[in-house]
């Protein structure tokens, strides 16, 4: 990079369910370069409710990233993804659905509610590693979003 | 059958014969009158009574009728008409002064015609003749005795004439039956020995026409005592009252027509008596009595053989009810049981034709059968399945009623007179639009014998311009030939037919309705095996990842200081679980294949295995396999589906070879209604007695060590196949290569047979 930009922290919103993956999410993430926190939220109530910044959610910092599970309780993912997509002031964050399911049926459906990308979590550890570290290099620095 | 009248330009029912009803003539052994009420004024008369009575009739015409008769007799014919049923007072005994005091004693019958005028017919009474009451109804008992010893109608028949003939003496009597096309036949006669048997002969419905029948109907009993005795006139021939013809339709004395006269001088014969059997308001047939010489037959002994031929035929009719109706009886008890049967069957195709009574016994029938769709049961004699299909068709064109039938199919359609054998008479009930159950009868050679040519009943005779009928003259037997018919079938067994239709058509209602719920049941079942399929994938796999990945975590992380047991420990705990994953797909992978609606659609089979190809080409240039290909066809198929069979299949050729490189070999035949296609390999080959378990799921013939694998692949195959309707095998020795065989029919899945109902779902084998 040839010029200075201030170095902003960036907001990664984990949506999972599964402590086992967050962990492995969180380790995944430790050896980044980029200036980043992790927000986690269990359900996808309350990923709603932290993004519509309601509750005890009222001052949570906007994301910059959505790592979005499919399979969650209370509320589902695709719905989760689908009130995003069609919420006019959430609809610019880039959203990665990452998730085990392979069905065709999901990709399907989440690519027709404009999920950004769909990413199939790997069974191999390395590849989940790569995976994670390819996200946020190309999601937190590669592309150009726009400034809200 | 008809029999066609060959009289070209003539229709002989328009025939200029003057209508029966109008002659104007009487026989003359009997003196007419017609008189007006109330003061029984004469206004007509024949012109017999001058040797009948010694008075002119012009001394007579217009005078009253007690200027005739004495005052005492007056008074009981007065008091007879007013009575309103002219039965209570015929016959009656009236006696007219001749000369002096000789008298002439008559059988007096009095009617009242169609324009209301009072007819008086008088006969000379024969009084020897008169049988007394008593010994007439002994005579009946012992008929109605015999009768009810009697089983069967023509006995039946064979007893009136018996009595008729010894009551009346006539040389020949005989009982005449019509059929439904108005031929009549001889069922039974009693004549003298020296006589030619009539018994058996068939006549043409124009022996007796139609205005003739009418006439019968409306008088019972007609009597001809001299057929050579010249006609008498009726004077005046114009009723002075109505200016027209009288009516004599219900005249005992009315002349018989020219034409019938002529028949009965050709026959021989002298003096004819005819009594109408009358069912249901319709000439059933007629007693008709013969001699050869002239023979009078006093009222009452007319009136005895009418009694006595009603009272036996009653016994008749309700014999041959009581035949229809025990018939019917059965045919209703036959039909509870095909219903029965069809219930209790999976498919009521089978109740109609598998038990004791079947389709057959319901009409009488030689053979039947049940064509639903492309498939036909058939049970007895029926035309070969090829006829069948083109019957059905051409019923499908051109029978839009609820029941056809016919006792001569090949009049109407052509093609039944190669199987006439079999189908001269067809009875057909549609089931729907394209469903019929068919009954059949074979050709009744039936050998007429006709009491003369039927096609020359008549001789045209043109004199002065006028054309009239003549009876024929020749009455050799002459034989035809009836073919390509069956025996009739009955009203009641077409009754039986149509109410089977309601049964079936109920029958096959409630199992669309069945079916539509199984459909149902198995939608919803198979969504909840989708979703649970999904659901068991995702939920076991990510236990299982978790498991994976921390295993790899600990790895990474500590490697440094774990010893060489903990690392084989952990490469182990990875394996398994990597093991399971794959088990996990295939499972889904397996559960899919007919959960999911395939689309069948136009597949170019090369499009596939191409894939399948891609999708190996890794494996393929590691193991420098050589992969070639038949031109291969376009089928109605799934394209993914076929993908994955590719690809297990030559992933298998692939993974079981031998030291030498692959060679794979894809092949393709066109064989009658499906495409052969074929995996063939040089690899290390299947011993024969595996070579249908290797399709089961699970099924290993090594241990993984070996090949790795779940055994699922070519159970995954087998039923991809099965969705496809097409067979899988394998053909192989050990070490010499593989050849796996699978089919698709050529019309995709519609070419499923009947028995596509049972749906079957095997989730997990």
């Amino acid at each position: 990079m040839s010029v200075e930009t201030e170095e902003k922290l960036k907001t990664i919103f984990l949506v999972e369910d599964n402590k086992a993956d967050i962990r492995l999410i969180q380790e995944a993430l430790k050896n980044s370069s980029i200036p980043h926190q992790v927000v986690t939220v269990r359900d996808g109530m309350d990923a709603m409710a932290y993004l519509r910044q309601e509750g005890e959610y009222a001052n949570a910092p906007r994301p910059d990233l959505i790592l979005l599970d499919l399979n969650l309780p209370k509320k589902d993912g695709r719905e989760v993804l689908a009130e995003i997509k069609a919420d006019p002031a959430l609809k610019r964050i880039p959203v990665v659905v990452l998730t085990t399911s392979r069905n065709e049926d999901d990709i399907f459906h989440s690519y027709d509610l404009h999920v950004n990308c769909y990413i199939t979590k790997s069974r191999n550890l390395s590849q989940l590693f790569q995976i994670v570290k390819g996200i946020e290099d190309f999601w937190l620095s590669t592309v150009t979003l726009p400034s809200e | 059958m008809t029999i066609e009248l060959e009289l070209p330009g003539i229709n002989v029912n328009s025939l200029k014969e003057a209508p029966i009803h109008l002659f104007k003539q009487i026989q003359p052994h009997g003196v007419l009158l017609v008189l007006e009420e109330p003061d029984l004024k004469i206004l007509q008369i024949s012109n017999n009574t001058w040797s009948i009575f010694g008075i002119h009739p012009e001394n007579i015409l217009q005078t009253k009728l007690e200027d005739l008769l004495d005052p005492f007799q007056i008074e009981r014919i007065k008091t007879g008409i007013s009575e309103g049923n002219l039965e209570f007072i015929n016959p009656t005994k009236i006696w007219v002064r001749k000369k002096g005091d000789d008298y002439a004693v008559f059988d007096a019958v009095f009617h009242r015609n169609s324009e209301g005028f009072l007819i008086l017919e008088l006969e000379p009474a024969v009084s020897r003749e008169n049988i007394p009451f008593l010994s007439f109804y002994h005579l009946a008992k012992a008929s109605i005795n015999q009768l009810e010893k009697t089983a069967n109608l023509h006995d039946f028949c064979q007893i009136i004439v018996q009595e008729v003939r010894k009551v009346t003496g006539f040389d020949r009597v005989m009982l005449y039956k019509f059929d439904d096309d108005g031929h009549g036949s001889v069922i039974a006669e009693e004549k003298l020995e020296s006589m030619e048997p009539y018994l058996g002969l068939h006549y043409p419905e124009s022996d007796i026409p139609k205005p003739a029948r009418k006439l019968f109907v409306a008088n019972s009993i007609r009597i001809i005592p001299d057929s050579h005795a010249e006609s008498v006139q009726i004077i005046p021939a114009q009723n002075p009252v109505s200016e027209r013809p009288v009516d004599l339709t219900n005249s005992i004395l009315r002349s018989a027509a020219t034409c019938h006269t002529e028949y009965l001088h050709n026959m021989g014969v002298g003096a004819s008596l005819t009594i109408s059997l009358i069912k249901d308001q319709k000439l059933w047939g007629l007693i008709a009595c013969h001699h050869q010489l002239p023979k009078y037959v006093s009222y009452e002994l007319r009136k005895a053989c009418e009694f006595l031929g009603r009272v036996i035929f009653s016994e008749i009719s309700a014999r041959e009810e009581t035949e229809d109706y025990d018939y019917r009886i059965n045919l209703t008890y036959i039909q509870s049981k095909l219903v029965e049967y069809m219930s209790q069957e999976e498919n009521f195709i089978d109740g109609l034709v598998k038990n004791q009574p079947n389709l057959l016994n319901l009409t009488s029938a030689q053979g039947a059968a049940v064509c639903f769709g492309e498939e036909c049961t058939v049970i007895g004699e029926t035309p070969k399945p090829e006829d069948l299909n083109f019957l059905v068709q051409w019923l499908k064109n051109n029978v839009e009623d609820e029941v056809f039938y016919t006792d001569s199919l090949p009049q109407i359609y052509p093609d039944a007179e190669r199987f006439k054998n079999v189908a001269s008479g067809l009875l057909a009930i549609p089931i729907s639009q394209r469903n019929y159950v068919l009954w059949f009868r074979p050709e009744v050679i039936q050998t007429v014998n006709w009491g003369g040519d039927p096609n020359k009943a008549f001789e045209v005779s043109h004199t002065e311009g006028h054309v009239r009928l003549c009876p024929r003259k020749s009455f050799e037997l002459w034989k035809e030939t009836v073919h390509l018919t069956s025996l009739p079938w009955r009203y009641v067994e077409i009754k039986a037919a149509l109410e089977l239709r309601k049964a079936i058509v109920n029958i096959v209602l409630r199992q669309a309705d069945e079916l539509a719920q199984l459909a149902h049941d198995l939608e919803r079942s198979n969504a909840e095996l989708k979703k649970f399929a999904y659901v068991a994938s995702h939920d076991l796999q990510e236990p299982l990842n978790q498991v994976a990945n921390y295993v790899q975590l600990l790895e990474m992380r500590y490697e440094a200081e774990l010893d060489q047991d903990a690392k084989e420990f952990i490469t182990y705990a990875v394996e398994g679980v990597s093991l399971m994953q794959t088990l996990i797909d295939d499972v889904l992978v397996y559960s899919k294949v007919d959960t999911q609606a395939i689309a069948f659609q136009l597949t170019e089979v090369e499009t596939p295995l191409e894939r399948a190809l891609s999708n190996l080409r890794q494996r393929i240039t590691e193991t420098g396999a050589t992969i070639t290909h038949d031109p291969l066809p376009t089928v109605m198929a799934g394209s993914t589906q076929l993908m994955q069979l590719f690809l297990n299949l030559i992933a298998n050729a692939i993974k079981f070879r031998s030291d030498e490189p692959p060679q794979i070999h894809i092949g393709a035949e066109r064989l009658e209604d499906e495409w052969l296609f074929s995996v063939r390999d040089n690899g290390i080959g299947i011993d024969p007695q595996f070579s249908d378990r290797i399709f089961i799921i699970f099924q290993r013939l090594h241990t993984r060590d070996e090949y790795p694998g779940t055994g699922m692949g070519l159970a995954i195959c087998k039923k991809i196949i099965e969705c496809h309707r097409g067979r899988i095998w394998l053909e192989s020795q050990l070490g010499e290569g593989s050849t796996f065989y699978f089919t698709i029919p050529v019309g995709g899945r519609d070419r499923e047979r009947r028995n596509g109902r049972k749906t079957q779902n095997h989730l997990f084998g």
